[in-house]
């Protein structure tokens, strides 16, 4: 019974002297390694959904099944072809496209049994139709309007097949076939630059394709078409397909400008208003509450922590009343007013605590008033606290949802990037349709708080105050 | 200085008289496929008329939840003057009285679709298009599998033989993707002859109901179909377009996941298959309108704008898009429906639902969408093997009979 007593009352330091050095070592050893995989196995649910996540959003198709972790868009051989194909479409390696002038030199090649003739498929340039959202809406130029599919040759050859049965290999012959689209010379003059490229080649069942310039998007009717939705896409067009995508399908309708950017730029502007309101509001009640002293200071304190119990559901509706009786709906202001800074007076509060209470005095001694001292001495010093509290407030502003979806609802301008992202969805009789588009434009959206987290991590860690009373 | 100052006053009272001489009218309907259509009406079909009637018109399509869109830009006085109305929760808007009702003649238009918009005797809301459910078949797969191609007179049994056929020669492909909502379900439950609401407006899950949803349950372990979740979608349509399954149970909507998703499928359409023992198919009418908001300053431009967005002229280019069927019975008759693409066939199909034997439109009274989630919870539990086919539509008579007695 003493000795528990003892030892839990014995500081730890006097606990360590007593161990033998080996076993410390062997204590913090441990400790350190069960740490370390804590650490790596957090690590590793966080970023593996979202390398998933990244991964599926630069696939054709994000709900594939198997979930495939090669495939052309993060294969360098597809990005050189890609690229190439970009250039010879409308000289552009990167973003590609089909454009007066553009000369694309195209081959597939197709294996069958050996006595099996190999038949020239059925090439195409199709009409691709987008079915839905703001792309179908838009779409004026197809490249079946100005493209000439030629045939250039064939080549024979042979190739190695392996029978996954019974693991015997044969040789099979193989065809290659050579196409050229070209850009109409007759319609090239004034002709428009075309996003997409289409192709399809048909074959009969027995023939397989086993190789061409790029891999085809997907193979349809049971592996009889082979269908491309875009030949020329570029290096940067093969890869991001689904980000170029989230730029484009989200246009005004009236001017055909991309509305994600005015997106990003209103929820910056509320995001950075709200920061404002919030340090002002959270170091003005924070430094009242922590120095100040005056009557009802607990209960204000007191109430204020009570703030942060209520949900932002229960007064949902009289403060959406309240924003309606003011004019301010569908305006930025409604919800940079929407403020709930209870955690950040709090967090505010303890930090001016901390701050030496003689500086203050020294600054009156001075002749500085209560808010020179606030903005002059305490502030400046105060600037992890501030940091963090901006933070945290921009990240909580940038990423709500449910305020802007109430409050501002047209026009489709004034939205915010989280609202809007809504619009990405495609959705046939009620079910979602894209989630290639909506997974790009979650990626793109989260940008801003990354950049933010790797500009100001270090003000997360490091105190100024406690340095300098070092 | 001077000049500019001029140059301003100039600029503003141009603006001003220019925007004194068209009304502008803000409409909004969802996204998706429809996009393409109603700008495709305003900015090409009707752009001549629009201009003639001196309106301007400002088209803000919404992608998500619609009617939570419009609920809430109702209640905040920010509705779009025009704006569409989905019977399934039509009754949410009109109670609201916000709601103006129309001022058109509503005779040219198919009575069923009116009546579903009719609330206190008065139209609320001119239907725009509707639809029906259908079966869509992969042509590919049934001949890959060497399956005569289903058939306007197919029934329960017929099908599913056809489907446990295919998934038999061909592991890897399902019949038919089954999904856990009444939406298409109905197809077959109507089908068995019985109704969602009795003569005292209660909803009996009766015999004819157990038998149309122990088929239809009974599709996966039978080999003839598979979860859609199982297989990570969300819609039949979406099985079907990737080619996991052989038919889907849809409208004509299905052209536009078609077209994005699989744009060299070989399908065809054929008539929702019937009960062996009513001897009856079942189906659904989902309907749409346009509905001029009560507050709007511009109601009368916005009653010409609805007029001219469900004109003949306008229908007609919207039956040849693929994508809708016209809400005015002359154009029944048209001859675009009579061809033979895969999207002629799947509208004429759809059309032909209207007349099939029990056919219901897709509307629940005052409860709305809650209606659904018994039968929706039923299904998922069935589908799932949480439960039994007794013991889930125990439970979800339990709580039909919890909402008759509250309704009380």
């Amino acid at each position: 019974m003493t000795d528990t007593t003892l030892t839990t009352a014995m500081p730890a330091a006097a606990l360590r002297q007593r161990l033998p050095p080996e076993a410390l070592r062997r204590r913090q050893f441990f400790a350190l390694g069960w740490t370390y995989l804590v650490i790596i196995g957090v690590a590793t649910v966080m970023l593996g959904t979202f390398l998933v996540a990244f991964v599926a959003s630069l696939k054709v198709d994000p709900l594939e099944r198997p979930f495939r972790l090669a495939f052309d868009q993060v294969n360098p051989l597809a990005w050189v072809a890609a690229a190439d194909l970009g250039r010879q479409g409308a000289g552009d390696p990167w973003w590609g496209g089909f454009a007066p002038g553009g000369r694309i030199v195209f081959s597939a090649t197709y294996t069958a049994a050996p006595g099996t003739e190999i038949v020239p498929p059925d090439a195409s340039v199709p009409r691709r139709r987008p079915g839905s959202g703001v792309a179908a809406a838009l779409t004026k130029y197809y490249a079946i309007d100005y493209a000439l599919l030629t045939e250039t040759g064939s080549a024979d050859g042979e190739m190695s097949v392996t029978d996954p049965a019974t693991g015997a290999s044969e040789i099979w012959p193989t065809r290659t076939f050579t196409y050229e689209i070209a850009f109409d010379p007759a319609k090239a003059e004034g002709g428009p630059w075309i996003e997409r490229t289409p192709l399809d080649l048909s074959a009969p069942t027995g023939q397989q394709l086993v190789a061409s310039t790029l891999n085809p998007t997907r193979f349809e009717r049971r592996g009889r078409v082979a269908s491309w939705d875009n030949i020329t896409p570029g290096a940067l067009g093969l890869v991001f397909n689904n980000y170029r995508r989230v730029i484009t399908e989200t246009a005004d309708l009236q001017t055909g400008n991309s509305l994600f950017a005015g997106w990003m730029w209103n929820s910056l502007l509320i995001a950075v208003g709200r920061v404002a309101m919030t340090l002002v509001v959270a170091s003005l009640a924070g430094y009242a509450l922590a120095r100040l002293k005056f009557h009802g200071a607990a209960l204000i304190f007191g109430l204020v922590l009570f703030s942060m119990t209520i949900p932002a559901q229960v007064t949902f509706i009289s403060n959406y009343l309240i924003f309606r009786d003011l004019g301010l709906l569908n305006t930025p202001w409604a919800v940079i007013t929407v403020l709930v800074v209870g955690s950040h007076v709090l967090l505010m509060k303890q930090f001016f605590e901390t701050f030496p209470k003689e500086i203050e005095e020294a600054a009156m001694v001075d002749g500085a008033s209560r808010l020179g001292i606030l903005t002059r001495i305490v502030l400046p010093n105060a600037m992890p606290a501030v940091i963090v509290n901006a933070i945290m407030a921009f990240q909580a502003a940038w990423n709500d949802f449910f305020w802007p979806l109430v409050l501002i609802t047209s026009p489709p301008s004034a939205l915010t990037v989280q609202v809007g992202l809504l619009s990405l969805r495609r959705s046939y009789g009620g079910a979602q349709g894209d989630w290639g588009l909506v997974l790009a434009g979650a990626f793109v959206s989260i940008i801003p708080v990354l950049v933010l987290f790797i500009l100001f991590q270090r003000y997360i860690v490091s105190n100024q105050v406690s340095e300098g009373v070092k | 200085m001077h000049k500019t100052k001029i140059l301003l006053a100039g600029l503003s009272l141009l603006a001003l008289t220019s925007a004194a001489s068209a009304v502008d009218v803000r409409i909004s309907g969802w996204g998706g496929a429809e996009v393409a259509l109603v700008n495709g009406l305003i900015t090409d079909v009707l752009a001549e008329d629009l201009k003639a009637a001196d309106i301007n018109v400002v088209y803000e399509p919404v992608d998500g939840d619609f009617s939570q869109f419009i609920t809430n830009a109702l209640s905040a006085g920010t509705a779009p003057d025009l704006f569409y109305t989905d019977i399934f929760w039509s009754r949410a808007a009109f109670g609201t009285g916000k709601v103006e009702p129309t001022t058109a003649d509503t005779s040219p238009f198919a009575p069923n679709l009116i009546d579903a918009f009719t609330y206190d005797g008065k139209v609320m809301a001119l239907p725009k298009d509707f639809n029906t459910l259908a079966l869509q078949y992969n042509k590919d797969i049934f001949d890959d599998a060497g399956v005569a191609y289903p058939t306007d007179d197919e029934t329960w049994a017929t099908l599913q033989d056809k489907l446990v056929a295919i998934h038999a020669k061909l592991p890897d492909v399902n019949g038919l993707c089954v999904v856990p909502d009444y939406a298409r379900f109905a197809a077959f439950a109507l089908g068995s002859g019985w109704e969602p609401f009795n003569a005292e407006g209660k909803t009996v899950l009766d015999g004819n109901f157990k038998r149309a949803f122990a088929w239809y349950t009974g599709l996966v372990p039978a080999g003839a179909a598979v979860a859609a979740a199982d297989v990570g979608e969300g819609w039949t349509g979406g099985c079907f377009t990737k080619e996991l399954t052989a038919v889907a149970v849809e409208g004509a909507w299905i052209i536009g996941g078609i077209r994005d998703g699989a744009p060299n499928l070989n399908w065809g359409t054929a008539r929702i298959p019937k009960d062996p023992e009513s001897g009856q198919a079942g189906n659904l009418i989902f309907t749409v309108g346009w509905t001029v908001n009560a507050d709007s300053a511009v109601k009368d431009a916005a009653q010409k704008v609805a007029e001219l967005l469900t004109s003949e002229k306008a229908q007609q280019w919207v039956l040849e898009q693929g994508l809708a069927l016209p809400s005015r019975s002359a154009l029944v008759d048209n001859p675009w429906l009579q061809g033979d693409t895969p999207e002629q066939t799947v509208n004429r199909v759809v059309f032909a639902g209207l007349s099939d034997g029990n056919v219901e439109p897709f509307f629940f009274g005052d409860l709305g969408g809650a209606w659904m989630e018994p039968i929706n919870t039923a299904l998922n539990s069935v589908l799932t093997g949480e439960a039994d086919v007794d013991t889930a539509l125990a439970a979800a008579q339990a709580k039909f009979d919890g909402m008759a007695a509250q309704k009380q």
